[in-house]
């Protein structure tokens, strides 16, 4: 719409169009403003968010809180399924042998246990070693020296043949030592190891529907806030219907700002858990050195940090577009 | 550019804000539509908006027959239309500049084009050394013409404006409808929905007359542009 050139205009005007089209634009350009119509969307909304520092702080802590929660929780889980893997695989058989059974008896009986195909290797640990074991572990040395004779009998430590754990048949070989008449007691936790795989199976569960949860408490406060940010929006979003924008325009600020929210709150979370592993620290250290070396603490693995920065942005957006969507669908 | 055949309005309250309108305007013309508030000017511009929808009769605008127009089409069917309002309607939180380029944003114009393109609107309306200022900070009637600079920016062939004078002073007015004018004569319909007689007297233009809804006289001066 320029007066010095007229003669444009009224060739336009002149052309029997279809559909008032004002700008033409080829693919290329096209593409081009696309993106660019895009970028404007992420960087608008983003400047938004900071007009308003303290509502979106607010936001985006609560939404890291709802996120922190579950993750969190997947570490603490992470850390006892490490601890107890050990015990978990450990299948030991630990037979205590009547104290009357002499070291020549003990390794008959292991020479037997030996022959049986269900048994990958036995272990023979006189009462001398166990003595000496218990001496440096227990701290009862001057104690034990006070006694006459070793009161410990010969241990077997049994590893059963079977590469899994198969329970049917590791009790069947702890039904035929217990039958033994050189028996006097076999310690075999397979029960209790049982119910920790239960525990541990329960644990992970519970995390699953914790982080359903909060991932829908996460969608809903998004779309809360996103919802409030429309409605007092609108004459703005008017003004622009009435420019002839469709809803993908009127809606990608929002759906924008969704998606910073989720992405700043996921990041908040994630700070949030290593904040508690900082005010945990000297505690925690306490009982990672009481297992000695072979304990360490697993921390937030990358893949997972990655995998919650990229749910909280997704939680974000889907939010952000089913509450534009519905608003917009209202006051069209 | 535009034709309206036999069209009736009736709100939800069985109020008829018009009744058997009938009327075309061609491309280049300047068009006024005068008449006592509430005779149906507001109503007759939203219907070429596609912010409302007639009651019966049909409502072309450059051979489209805007009954036909499905909701998903309006914003394509509102790009071809330059608005102007009476309290313009600006983004007071955006700068001039960025008012004046929506239009083009929405469109999908690319960022050079475009602001070569609103920086030829702003001077049309005389506020090119003003493209960083916040709306706020402008006069009525330079916010006014900042409105008409978006208005114009998308080079559509219709503009529409509903009492674009009407919170200006006679000397501004009649800088705004001379903008307008020189519009029209480069090829765009304008229609501008206006009760200042005294204003529509000097720009000596056809005139479209409503009374309750009524097209009651349709004034062609002899010296009107076509």
């Amino acid at each position: 719409m320029n007066a010095r050139r007229p003669s444009r205009n009224q060739r336009a005007a002149a052309k029997p169009a279809k559909l008032p089209k004002p700008p033409r634009i080829g693919a290329g350009a096209r593409l081009g403003s696309w993106r660019d119509q895009h970028l404007y969307g992420l960087f608008s909304s983003l400047g938004r968010l900071t007009a308003r520092p303290l509502a979106t702080v607010l936001t985006v802590a609560v939404i890291g809180i709802a996120l922190a929660l579950p993750l969190l929780l997947h570490v603490v889980l992470d850390n006892v399924r490490a601890v107890s893997g050990g015990l978990r695989e450990a299948r030991e058989i630990t037979v205590f042998l009547d104290p009357k059974v002499d070291a020549g008896a003990a390794a008959a009986m292991a020479a037997d246990l030996r022959r049986r195909a269900d048994v990958a290797e036995v272990t023979v640990r006189t009462p001398e070693q166990g003595l000496a074991e218990f001496r440096q572990l227990s701290g009862f040395a001057e104690a034990l020296d006070v006694l006459e004779s070793n009161p410990l009998p010969t241990v077997l430590v049994v590893a059963p043949a079977s590469a899994t754990a198969d329970a049917g048949r590791d009790e069947a070989l702890v039904a035929a030592i217990e039958a033994d008449a050189r028996t006097d007691l076999v310690q075999y936790d397979a029960a209790w190891r049982r119910r920790l795989s239960a525990i541990m199976a329960f644990g992970e569960r519970a995390a699953l529907a914790l982080a359903a949860l909060l991932g829908l408490a996460t969608l809903l406060v998004v779309g809360n806030t996103v919802r409030l940010d429309i409605q007092g929006r609108a004459e703005e979003i008017a003004i622009m219907q009435l420019m002839g924008a469709g809803n993908g325009f009127v809606r990608r600020p929002f759906v924008y700002a969704g998606l910073w929210y989720g992405l700043l709150g996921a990041l908040l979370a994630i700070v949030a858990v290593l904040g508690v592993r900082i005010a945990l620290g000297g505690p925690l250290d306490h009982l990672i050195a009481s297992y000695g070396g072979h304990v360490t603490f697993r921390g937030l693995a990358p893949l997972a940090a990655l995998a919650t920065v990229a749910g909280g942005a997704a939680l974000g957006w889907v939010g952000a577009w089913i509450a534009s969507t519905h608003q917009l669908g209202r006051t069209a | 550019m535009i034709r309206f055949e036999q069209v009736g309005k009736r709100y939800a309250a069985g109020l008829d804000a018009l009744i058997d309108v009938s009327f075309e305007v061609a491309a280049g013309e300047m068009v006024f539509v005068t008449g006592h508030s509430g005779a149906g000017k507001s109503t007759l511009l939203k219907l070429l908006s596609l912010v409302e929808r007639p009651s019966r009769g049909q409502v072309q605008v450059h051979g489209v027959d805007l009954a036909r127009v499905r909701r998903r089409r309006v914003p394509q069917v509102r790009r071809g239309i330059g608005m102007v309002f009476q309290d313009h309607r600006l983004l007071m939180d955006r700068s001039v500049f960025d008012n004046v380029a929506l239009p083009l944003v929405i469109a999908g114009v690319p960022r050079i084009e475009a602001a070569k393109r609103v920086r030829a609107a702003l001077d049309k309306v005389g506020l090119l050394a003003r493209e960083k200022a916040e709306p706020t900070t402008l006069s009525a009637g330079e916010q006014q013409r900042v409105g008409i600079a978006r208005a114009i920016v998308g080079k559509p062939p219709l503009i529409i404006a509903d009492e674009p004078t009407g919170n200006l002073d006679p000397q501004l007015s009649v800088g705004i409808m001379q903008l307008f004018a020189e519009f029209a004569q480069v090829g765009t319909a304008v229609l501008v929905a206006s009760h200042d007689l005294h204003l529509i007297k000097r720009m000596n233009q056809r005139v479209l007359v409503l009374d309750h809804g009524r097209l009651i006289d349709d004034f062609r001066p002899q010296q009107a542009t076509a």
